[in-house]
């Protein structure tokens, strides 16, 4: 069992209500140091809430937390120090320039003279704002925004990131350059991300966690090929075939013990098997009972499946 | 069930008691770097605001020395008007004062040395509740504040660079106006009187300790308004509701005060400073991140 110090995220019975009802509700999780949590759950789900409990703006009414092994409500300040966050809005001085929305960051942060300045200059190269440093941030695009808050979000280079919707807004360059930055930071530099965000296919290339929050409740938790697995006991394989299976094909694939499913498709069919290594036996077979194997794909369930699953299985 | 749980929650979060346990960093002394930094940060800001800088210049202008001077070019021109029946309605000090000048100059010493006295605590009173409502309101209705919770700032810092960031260009422009006003009111005057007539020491008890008194009552009161409030114009609205009464009550509690002997006025100022700063200090107790997020 790791210690609390190995997990940079703990939570445990957290609960936060608002007038209106609650917004998180009996949340427990763990996430180890250097993993990427991909936090999802539709609009109002408490995603916004979590990281702001988690992050020791908002206290909870039961339960605790521990980031960093800090408990945030007691520690917020030392916690804010090694962590950082783009918030849903950008939250830009839009009567300040860019470059002077980092300074003021860096300044509060105690960053100083040259060590900020170079620091500031990197990440601006970084997102691409360099240009527009000097600008006033009032005519940026909401990607040009979002640009300068994830820069400030690094500058004293944070142990835990929390990026509400980071992507919303950016180009497809731009989208890129975070998801390249959020895989960076956590294999190469061991910092631990958590990632709210509606682009499943975004969370998905990167997550090795998800959580599936629902009315404030967690809904799923856990590395989403578990999940997967847990849900899909077979992996489904495309075989393209050239064209539909003709009746013998059809028949071979059905006959066999490897196969749960079969589902012909217009250039060849999809097959439910127990994993990989039953792949070559079933290609072997279709070829012989006549059949043209012109190549295989798997299509294993990812977390995108398994979002959608979790939001099934909630409207049971 | 959850409506409950939620009711006692909120009993819970409205005890204070539990509220200071939890809150080792209200002892913490005041961080000056940090202060300092948002301080600059915002001012950097608001010079480039015309909403705040137009109000800034032109209030203090129009009051402090547009209206004076109007007033004397004014007097300077009519016959000089009897005022021995007037005088004898005031009470003692100031008709004692008055009565001892030369026909000509009681006028001008009634007007610019006591009568548009209280005009001078519109300004500070309106300025920096102007300024509050920017800092406090503003920055929610800008949506900068949430970036700013997430920062390694404490609430304590944060609340008091707001403050500052509206009582300091408060005091500094009224200072400033009323030295204008000196300037303005003597010169035109000038012709008249044939001397320095302005301040006296009743203007300096009036600039010196009752006006920054007057500026921090308005912040005090903005800084609870604006808890509430999610726009600066929402504050401003529900603000005025209780401004404008102070400013009418200052105005014709300083021509009452102006009328007694001078001590009074330090006497004022510091009832003023009392519920000022007993306003601010809640507001201070107030401005949790908690609140402060629950209410973003
Ligand atoms: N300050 C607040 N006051 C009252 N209710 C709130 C407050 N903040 C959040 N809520 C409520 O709590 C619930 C969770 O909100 P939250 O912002 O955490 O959702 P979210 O998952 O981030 O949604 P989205 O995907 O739209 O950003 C919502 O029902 C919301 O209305
Ligand atoms: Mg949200």
């Amino acid at each position: 069992m790791p210690s609390s110090v190995e997990f940079a995220l703990r939570c445990s019975g957290v609960t936060r209500f608002f007038p209106s009802g609650v917004a998180v509700d009996d949340l427990s999780f763990d996430v180890p140091r250097g993993s990427v949590l991909a936090l999802l759950g539709n609009n109002g789900a408490g995603k916004t809430t979590t990281i702001r409990l988690l992050n020791g703006v908002l206290r909870p009414d039961s339960g605790s937390c521990r980031v960093l092994g800090l408990d945030p409500a007691i520690h917020g300040t030392d916690v804010r120090r090694r962590t950082g966050v783009v918030t849903e809005n950008a939250g830009l001085d839009d009567r300040l320039t860019a470059l002077e929305n980092l300074e003021s960051t860096a300044r509060l942060r105690g960053l100083r003279g040259k060590t900020a300045r170079a620091r500031i200059d990197d990440l601006l190269e970084r997102f691409d704002m360099s240009r527009q440093a000097g600008q006033l941030c009032q005519g940026f695009s909401t990607g040009q925004r979002r640009r300068v808050a994830l820069a400030r979000a690094l500058l004293h280079d944070p142990e835990v990131l929390f990026l509400d919707e980071p992507t919303s807004g950016l180009d497809p360059a731009g989208a890129r350059a975070v998801m390249e930055l959020i895989d960076h930071s956590a294999r190469e530099r061991g910092r631990t991300i958590v990632l709210c965000t509606h682009f499943l296919g975004e969370a998905g290339t990167s997550a090795d966690l998800m959580a599936v929050m629902h009315h404030g409740r967690l809904a799923a938790f856990g590395r989403p090929e578990e999940l997967a697995a847990a849900r899909w006991p077979f992996l489904d394989v495309y075989l393209d075939l050239g064209g539909p299976p003709t009746p013998e094909v059809e028949a071979t694939l059905r006959g066999l013990v490897t196969v749960r499913a079969v589902r012909p498709v217009a250039d060849g069919a999809l097959v439910s098997v127990p994993g990989r290594d039953a792949i070559p036996s079933v290609v072997a077979d279709v070829v012989a009972s006549g059949g043209r194997v012109y190549g295989t794909r798997s299509l294993p369930k990812g977390l995108e499946d398994v979002y959608f699953a979790v939001q099934q299985e909630i409207a049971a | 069930m959850t409506l409950l749980a939620s009711a006692t929650s909120l009993e819970r979060r409205a005890d204070g008691a539990a509220d200071a346990v939890d809150r080792p960093a209200a002892s913490r002394r005041l961080n000056h770097d940090v202060v300092r930094a948002l301080l600059s940060k915002d001012m950097a800001a608001a010079r480039r605001s015309r909403s705040i800088v137009l109000p800034l210049l032109v209030v203090p202008f129009v009051l402090l020395v547009g209206l004076p001077v109007g007033i004397a070019i004014y007097a300077r021109a009519g016959t000089p008007p009897d005022l021995g029946r007037f005088l004898e309605q005031l009470p003692g000090p100031i008709a004692r004062d008055l009565s001892a000048l030369p026909a000509q100059q009681r006028l001008l010493e009634l007007v610019l040395g006591y009568l548009v006295a209280p005009l001078f605590l519109i300004v500070p009173m309106m300025i920096s509740s102007a300024l509050a409502a920017d800092s406090f309101a503003g920055e929610k209705e800008r949506r900068t504040l949430e970036s700013l919770l997430h920062l390694p700032v404490e609430e304590r810092d944060l609340f008091v660079s707001k403050v500052l960031f509206a009582f300091l260009p408060t005091v500094a422009v009224s200072w400033i106006g009323f030295a204008l006003y000196s300037v303005a009111a003597n010169v035109v005057a000038w012709p008249v009187m044939g001397r320095v007539f302005v301040p006296t020491w009743r203007w300096v008890g009036l600039i010196v300790f009752l006006a920054p008194a007057v500026a921090m009552l308005g912040l005090g009161v903005m800084v609870r308004v604006s808890a509430r409030a999610r726009t600066t114009q929402e504050a401003n609205q529900l603000g005025g509701a209780v401004i404008m009464p102070l400013i009418l009550a200052s105005v014709g509690q300083t021509s009452g005060l102006l009328m007694m002997e001078p001590y009074w006025i330090f006497v004022a100022s510091i009832v003023v400073w009392a519920i000022a700063l007993l306003l601010v200090r809640g507001g201070l107790r107030r401005f949790t991140r908690d609140r402060v997020a629950s209410r973003l």
